[in-house]
């Protein structure tokens, strides 16, 4: 994701009042100063509550295969973002996906946007910031 | 000229609206009629999918004071009125981006940070005896007798109790007998079992409910604290399954990461 893109969606949460989604910290887990986009084949896709997976072989540079592993909305949410259960998304599939890295380092990281071959875009999960207070306390500093 | 241009534009807009919104429906009894499939923490009218259309600037579930009428009511982004002690408390969990939120482990919400998540729906069943509302988010529901007491055995728990009563087109709705292990609704914002909620629910027309909250907790909390955000009618939107435990893996990447919190701590 381009910097631009990324610094719309932090102005539109700083515009929200607080922003809250189940059911957990984006914050914690995921660092929303680190945007990615990687282009991959699927392999894997995990339907399930309360998070769904997608797994995707991305080659580096150096031709190097490393397997990601991207999280987003749960199936309900999914639906009804537009998605079909083992029809919007399979193995095989060439996809481009935005997100954010995780703050463990791993070659795992929150999914926001996967645009598709054929110029389709949809989104797997939500955007940055959700789960974690925004930017703004819900209190005042005690004096 | 120009004033009778004016004028059938504005008296064509006006029919156009009339025969887009229909009344507030009323149950046989008289009472507005809140039964359907809501979401809540948004302000804009039409299907899930309109609504909720990213590409159109909508966004889902940016609750807490969303879509409020500012004229008609108070201001809602005040700062939560806690004790000092309290607030200290909060800003801990702020700074920690919310780690310790007990929602990762798939308990039920809590009144009225379940009436506030708006990535899923809600669906209200109203009958002349009882309001039951059906929450797609960890599959809670709140079964609410209108005209009842609180039963008097009452154990502290993560919905509480809900009675209901109507003041005129509005329903009020008062939970009670909470257990302290949930969040009112921001991060951070916990409270002990002293808490007691007045829900307020107003359809002030086809498309929206008002919904106005006032939660008291002498322990933790200065004064009540009041919010307002509103609840959309999602017609054609129905309530699927949500089953938080089948694959949590939050507990989990928590406790590897709070082996070194300075990896997540807000600086």
């Amino acid at each position: 994701m381009k910097p631009a893109v990324l610094g719309s969606w932090i102005g539109l949460l700083l515009a929200a009042a607080a922003p809250m989604l189940a059911h957990h910290s984006f914050g914690a887990e995921y660092d929303s100063t680190k945007p990615v986009t990687l282009i991959g084949v699927v392999t894997k896709v995990e339907w399930m509550n309360p998070h769904s997976y997608f797994y995707m072989d991305v080659t580096d540079k150096d031709g190097k295969v490393i397997n990601w592993k991207f999280e987003g909305f749960p199936p309900n949410v999914l639906y009804r973002t537009g998605w079909k259960r083992e029809v919007t998304l399979k193995p095989g599939d060439a996809v481009t996906v935005s997100g954010w890295l995780a703050r463990d380092g791993t070659a795992w990281a929150h999914s926001r946007e996967v645009a598709f071959k054929d110029g389709k875009k949809l989104y797997f999960g939500p955007p940055a910031g959700t789960g974690d207070g925004g930017n703004i306390p819900p209190v005042s500093e005690p004096k | 000229m120009r004033h009778f241009l004016l004028t059938c534009i504005v008296a064509t807009t006006a029919l156009a609206q009339t025969r887009a919104t229909p009344p507030v429906p009323r149950t046989a009894d008289g009472k507005p009629d809140f039964t359907g499939v809501w979401q809540a923490g948004s302000n804009r009218v039409g299907t899930w999918e309109e609504a909720n259309n990213p590409a159109a600037g909508a966004e889902f579930g940016i609750a807490f004071g969303a879509g409020v009428p500012a004229a008609t009511r108070p201001p809602v982004r005040e700062p939560a009125p806690y004790q000092p002690w309290a607030a200290k408390k909060v800003l801990e969990s702020f700074n920690r981006r919310g780690i310790d939120d007990p929602s990762a482990h798939c308990v039920a919400p809590g009144v009225p940070r379940v009436a506030t998540i708006g990535l899923f729906p809600l669906e209200i069943v109203q009958t002349p005896q009882k309001v039951i509302i059906l929450y797609e988010v960890y599959r809670v529901f709140r079964i609410i007798p209108i005209n009842a007491r609180h039963p008097d055995d009452l154990e502290p728990s993560y919905m509480g109790d809900s009675v209901a009563h109507w003041e005129g087109d509005t329903l009020v709705v008062d939970v009670t007998s909470f257990n302290d292990k949930t969040w009112l609704g921001p991060v951070g914002s916990f409270h002990s079992e002293a808490l007691h909620v007045t829900e307020r629910y107003t359809r002030v027309d086809y498309n929206t409910i008002n919904y106005d909250v006032v939660m008291e907790d002498p322990k933790v909390l200065t004064k009540p604290w009041n919010t307002h955000s509103t609840m959309m009618l999602r017609t054609g939107t129905r309530i699927r399954e949500y089953e938080c435990e089948e694959n949590n893996l939050d507990p989990a990447r928590y406790e590897n990461l709070l082996k070194d919190e300075s990896v997540f701590r807000r600086k």
